[in-house]
């Protein structure tokens, strides 16, 4: 009774668990554990994927 | 005025606009609605013929009146990380933020009731259409010999989700993928199924969409590589690239009918360089694109949400409060 859509289903691949940047309320924005603003760190996004599209999927359709 | 940003703590493509709007010397709050009740507060009043409402985040109070703009993000569900969560408390946590909110005279990116709109692909599919924009032959069903009938008028077929969600139990994932020539189409049956003509595509399109500005990046594709560009390899970079006038006007129809102020439209660029639709994301992902090809469309959604300018008003009737 599975179905279709289902039958080209993967295990999805979670995201790293912890991400070196922490969020803080003052500045509202995530700082890295030296104090960096972690958006300003390119390197570190692309590394960590956490802008792309398939990040968030677990609760937003819209990636 | 100050912009209100709802999303997650974690939402570090936030933060990209946030930047900006820090630089620019433009007020900002930003919270989660899952906070609500709790670290997230709020109070309005009706008296005497008028409202007054604030809201209240990490010692930051914001009056409904005072907002320039709001931009739906990532917001988390209402409630969902309150002391004592419930369906109940969600509902009414949902109604009195959103509630407010749509009275105020701020513009969104995106109004809730044309998000949620936006969301459901067969619309998106037939207002594709309307706008001019190529769609590829597309089914929809549940029955299992249209399935077969569509496989022998369009042999080289996709399958993807309806809805673009991913089952949850347990997680999995459900690309766009290949359907083979001999694939038997009984379950589809048991699930509404939407099967496509596959686009021998040469490059995957992202066309990124703030009010007036389209940015668009371009990803070289082979026939090796994954149908579905999120999962393909990262090894090919995404680059800027142009937008076909006749693209450019489609897509602006699409949004003024849509009503969205934002949107992140996929396409398939197939061997005659025509970009074939795939879908519009109300909310879709901009960071990745921008890390890559330096486009500045944190920039442009924050000069949008900074701007003075107004918006007509929706004529979207939604039929629940609940953002989720």
């Amino acid at each position: 009774m599975q179905p279709f859509a289902l039958n080209y289903a993967r295990p999805a691949v979670e995201l790293e668990a912890t991400t070196p940047y922490v969020y803080d309320t003052g500045l509202q924005l995530n700082v890295t554990m030296d104090g960096r603003i972690a958006a300003g760190d390119s390197a570190l996004l692309r590394e960590l994927g956490t802008t792309t599209s398939t990040a968030g999927s677990k609760t937003h359709f819209d990636d | 005025m100050t912009v209100l940003i709802l999303t997650c703590e974690e939402d570090v493509t936030a933060d990209m606009v946030v930047v900006h709007l820090n630089a620019s010397g433009v007020p900002v709050v930003r919270l989660d609605p899952a906070d609500l009740p709790g670290a997230v507060a709020l109070s309005g009043e009706y008296v005497h013929g008028a409202f007054r409402g604030h809201l209240q985040s990490a010692g930051r109070l914001v009056s409904i009146s005072g907002l320039r703009s709001i931009w739906v993000r990532r917001p988390g569900i209402p409630a969902t990380r309150a002391p004592d969560p419930s369906d109940w408390l969600t509902e009414e946590s949902s109604q009195a933020l959103y509630g407010m909110l749509r009275g105020s005279d701020a513009r969104w990116m995106n109004h809730p009731d044309a998000a949620r709109r936006a969301r459901h692909k067969p619309w998106q599919l037939r207002l594709a259409q309307r706008c001019g924009l190529p769609v590829p032959a597309t089914l929809i069903t549940s029955f299992p010999q249209a399935a077969r009938e569509f496989a022998e008028r369009y042999p080289d077929l996709v399958v993807k989700p309806v809805s673009g969600a991913h089952p949850q139990d347990p997680p999995r994932a459900v690309p766009t993928s290949r359907v083979a020539p001999d694939t038997d189409f009984s379950a589809v049956a048991f699930g509404p199924t939407l099967l496509q003509r596959r686009v021998a595509k040469r490059a995957d399109i992202r066309l990124t969409v703030v009010g007036e500005r389209m940015l668009a990046a371009r990803k070289t594709a082979d026939e090796a590589d994954e149908v579905d560009v999120r999962f393909a390899s990262a090894d090919v970079p995404w680059q800027a690239t142009e937008v076909p006038p006749r693209i450019a006007t489609a897509v602006g129809a699409y949004l003024r009918a849509a009503e969205l102020t934002y949107g992140a439209f996929d396409f398939a660029e197939d061997a005659d360089g025509t970009w074939w639709f795939l879908e519009c994301n109300q909310s879709g992902q901009f960071g990745f694109v921008e890390v890559e090809t330096g486009q500045p469309i944190a920039r442009a959604v924050a000069d949008w949400l900074a701007s003075p300018g107004t918006e007509p008003s929706s004529q979207v009737n939604g039929a629940s409060s609940t953002v989720r």
